[in-house]
């Protein structure tokens, strides 16, 4: 599936800066394993100490994969704006970060965009 | 009903709406009682706040110096909480680096090694004074005469200093924030605390705190909105010398704490590997 330029944009800066990022814990996080995912919300979960996105994604044989995107605290996104209602199950969004190290389907989301194209909890 | 019933009901239904929706807003609640601009916002080198003879420390406070966030794609990329410089390094601007006793600069540079995986707060444990001060999260002071209380909102916790004229303790509990005693030298707060827990870590980096450590903090309000705490640790069990580094923090108004309990789901810490 064609992927859109503004995520093909985020991917390559991203490549580029990542060992630069201070918040993502080296223990857990691979910064050379990226991922990049479409696919529709099942929940937002909006917990500490990371509020985390579940996505489902249809793989090529058909079979679905529920993906686990870990966000930062609710309380950080409220403070610049965000809230919980901003994302809900069903809609379309993809999604870029960094794959855990012992997980194929756990990962910290450095990039939401909606179906239109429009970044999520976004600075 | 008549005509103007329906009148009379439909305002009070109109007007229950509006009062309902723009002013019950507890996120922006609007700061009672502190100094502003003509156009509303927060006065914020207005005079120090004063209350029975001394300053007033009290409000939500937040570290002032901040790491930028390191995301390349400003627009798209996720927003994360700023991150105070002082968490990545209590010390970063002490001259010379901390006087480590040698087991303790050894043990530093193993946590280092491990990615700070052990880190107490990557396990959800309290946010420990003096360290609190520095974490991305808010703090608020509550000052009455005998008593100061901070709130914290990282797993909803407090610490209390006694300003009532009592005696540190000779045989300590061994807590999370130590145990504070408190009193004015005009104006400026000296806190002196004592009985920390053994393994406390000072920032990101594992600096630690000892069980011997006896930590004084020099706290003044320069104007309504700055806070500076003169902070220093004499800890002979860690270093070799006492040390002290400057902290600010600036106010916060017109919204409120938020609860940040770690533990509710938390999943980072299955994932955890050494290489």
């Amino acid at each position: 599936m064609k992927e859109p330029i503004l995520i093909l944009l985020i991917k390559a800066v991203i490549l580029m800066a990542v060992p630069a990022w201070a918040h993502h814990s080296p223990a857990a996080f691979d910064p050379n394993i990226e991922v990049s995912i479409t696919g529709s919300v099942t929940e937002l979960a909006w917990t500490s100490p990371h509020a985390r996105l579940y996505v489902d994604v249809v793989q090529e044989d058909g079979s679905v994969v529920n993906w686990n995107f870990e966000l930062p605290s609710p309380v950080g996104l409220m403070r610049k704006g965000w809230r919980r209602k901003d994302l809900a199950p069903g809609d379309t969004v993809s999604v870029i970060g960094i794959r855990a190290k012992a997980h194929p389907s756990i990962a910290i989301a450095d990039a939401i965009l909606d179906a239109e194209g429009n970044p999520v909890f976004s600075n | 009903m008549k005509h103007y019933h329906y009148l009379l009901l439909l305002s009070i239904l109109f007007f229950s709406l509006c009062t309902g929706t723009a002013v019950a807003q507890w996120f922006d609640y609007p700061t009672p009682g502190i100094p502003r601009n003509a156009n509303g916002s927060a006065d914020l080198d207005a005079p120090t706040p004063r209350v029975g003879g001394t300053p007033n420390i009290g409000g939500i406070w937040v570290a002032a110096e901040l790491l930028k966030d390191q995301c390349p794609d400003r627009d798209n990329c996720i927003t994360q909480m700023d991150l105070p410089a002082d968490q990545r390094d209590v010390a970063r601007n002490l001259e010379g680096g901390l006087p480590y006793q040698p087991w303790a600069a050894k043990l530093v540079a193993e946590r280092a090694a491990r990615r700070s995986m052990d880190d107490p707060h990557a396990r959800c444990l309290p946010p420990n004074f003096p360290r609190a001060y520095y974490f991305p999260q808010y703090y608020k002071i509550v000052q009455t005469p005998d008593l100061i209380v901070i709130l914290h909102e990282f797993n909803a916790s407090y610490r209390q200093i006694f300003m009532d004229g009592r005696p540190l303790p000779e045989d300590p509990f061994p807590y999370w924030s130590g145990y504070s005693i408190g009193h004015w030298e005009g104006d400026t707060l000296v806190v002196e605390s004592l009985g920390y827990r053994d393994d406390l870590w000072l920032d990101m980096q594992g600096n630690p705190l000892t069980e011997e450590a006896r930590v004084t903090e020099r706290i003044s309000r320069p104007d309504f909105g700055s806070l500076q705490i003169e902070l220093t640790v004499d800890d002979p069990k860690a270093y070799t010398a006492p040390w002290t580094v400057l902290l600010q923090s600036n106010v916060v108004v017109d919204t409120e704490l938020i609860e940040e309990i770690c533990l509710e789901n938390e999943q980072d810490v299955q994932l955890f590997e050494v290489e």
